[in-house]
């Protein structure tokens, strides 16, 4: 049984207006592989043209883009190895992310360290961490 | 009229009444009769009605097995008769489903100003309806709008023998107001253009309006009616072969069902729909985050 996923977005002209700028392609690129006119996408963009399934369908294929990247989350690689080890996170067992958090703690006490040569705190095992 | 001519109107008007009720099959074999009948007697005239209808079974079909060309050699050799406007007509619903539109437009636009001319109201009518349709494809919904309500006055005011067709352009004139999220415009035409439709027993075009009532129902949040309309507009889509009908309503029915949150429904939906676009696996996964309701057109 799946469970419920709000939906997030609308897709509209200016998204595709970003979305192509983000590819670096112009109105008539664009337009050439969706197979309408130049002006109609200009219309699209503007909220103005509104088009059938088939169309629709093509415009999705013609960005090839990941999910993120459709909802705008212009994310740095850091951002988006960030977002993917919370998902991680989410999905382990409340012991397991006690451990995580432990480690977490250990490893901001051990950044605060003051004086390297008064000895760094004894770092965990691989065993204890897992 | 004489006794070949009455028999021959009378297999025109059977074959008329088969489309209305989605039976194409029977519509051809009466113009395929008709046309043999008429070419037999040399009647010219009646040759080239039934060149026009069969041509236009043929495209209901979405077959695009017949002679476009002899459409236009009848509007050169008869420009300012009923069967030439009729063969512009004709021509300008092949290109349409060509999706030739700058073709298609010409060719309405001469079948409006022909029948015009012969103070033909049906044909004037269908020409207006066939002109806004275009006007749709390329998503100018007032320019539209303002063609249907031209329809529908048209063909109103041929009376009952002719609503069908009024009952068709009075369905996609609700269906503009919709689009415009005029919805206390829209659903009244919509649910009037379906009674009549229905009183008539003309099943086969039943199918759009249920779809635009779905449409507006997903609008509107109307998630049950959404899914009850969905769910009739994808039967008889199904029925009749309406690819662009079943195609639409398998994306509102998702629609529906996903802002009902039954994504497991949600999900068959998609997939029924990803069978279209083999090219785009993705389509499920996306279409379960975004939503297309503010850029779709049902018409285009």
């Amino acid at each position: 049984m799946s469970s419920h996923t709000p939906r997030k977005v609308y897709l509209v002209g200016s998204r595709i207006r970003e979305l192509r700028k983000g590819r670096r392609l112009t109105q008539t690129e664009l337009s050439d592989k969706i197979g309408i006119a130049q002006s109609d996408l200009s219309r699209m963009e503007q909220g103005e043209y509104k088009v059938g399934l088939d169309t629709l369908f093509k415009v999705l294929q013609v960005f090839d883009l990941k999910m993120g990247e459709f909802f705008g989350e212009t994310e740095s690689p850091d951002a988006a190895e960030t977002r993917k080890l919370i998902s991680n996170f989410q999905e382990l067992s409340s012991d397991a992310q006690r451990e995580v958090r432990d480690f977490v703690r250990f490893k901001k006490l051990q950044k605060q360290e003051p004086n390297p040569a008064s000895g760094s705190p004894a770092v965990p095992n691989e065993e204890e961490t897992s | 009229m004489n006794e070949r001519r009455k028999h021959l109107e009378f297999l025109r008007k059977t074959a008329r009444e088969a489309i209305w009720a989605g039976d194409y099959e029977r519509a051809l074999t009466l113009y395929d009769d008709g046309l043999s009948l008429a070419r037999s007697w040399k009647d010219r005239d009646l040759e080239d009605l039934f060149t026009c209808n069969r041509a236009t079974t043929l495209i209901e079909l979405d077959r695009q097995d017949f002679d476009l060309s002899r459409l236009k050699e009848i509007l050169l050799h008869s420009p300012s008769s009923y069967t030439g406007a009729l063969a512009s007509y004709v021509a300008a619903n092949a290109h349409e489903a060509r999706g030739e539109y700058g073709r298609a437009r010409f060719y309405a636009q001469t079948a409006l100003s022909k029948s015009r001319e012969l103070g033909h109201e049906e044909l004037t009518g269908t020409s207006l309806n066939l002109l806004a349709n275009l006007e749709l494809h390329e998503s100018r919904f007032e320019a539209a709008r303002d063609l249907f309500q031209e329809a529908v006055e048209r063909l109103e005011s041929e009376g009952e023998s002719l609503s069908r067709h009024a009952a068709v352009a009075t369905d996609n004139l609700g269906y503009c107001h919709i689009a415009l999220d005029r919805m206390e415009l829209g659903l009244p035409l919509v649910h009037r253009s379906l009674s009549v439709l229905d009183s008539l027993g003309a099943r086969q075009a039943m199918d759009y309006p249920m779809l635009d009532l779905c449409f507006a129902s997903v609008k509107m949040s109307l998630l049950d009616e959404a899914e009850s309309w969905g769910i009739r507009a994808l039967g008889l889509g199904k029925e009749f072969g309406r690819e662009d009908v079943v195609k639409n309503a398998h994306y509102l029915l998702a629609e529906a069902y996903s802002e009902m949150g039954r994504d497991s429904k949600a999900d068959e939906q998609y997939e029924a729909l990803a069978v279209y676009y083999p090219d785009f696996p993705a389509l499920k996964h996306y279409l379960r985050q975004i939503s297309l309701m503010e850029v779709i057109n049902l018409r285009a």
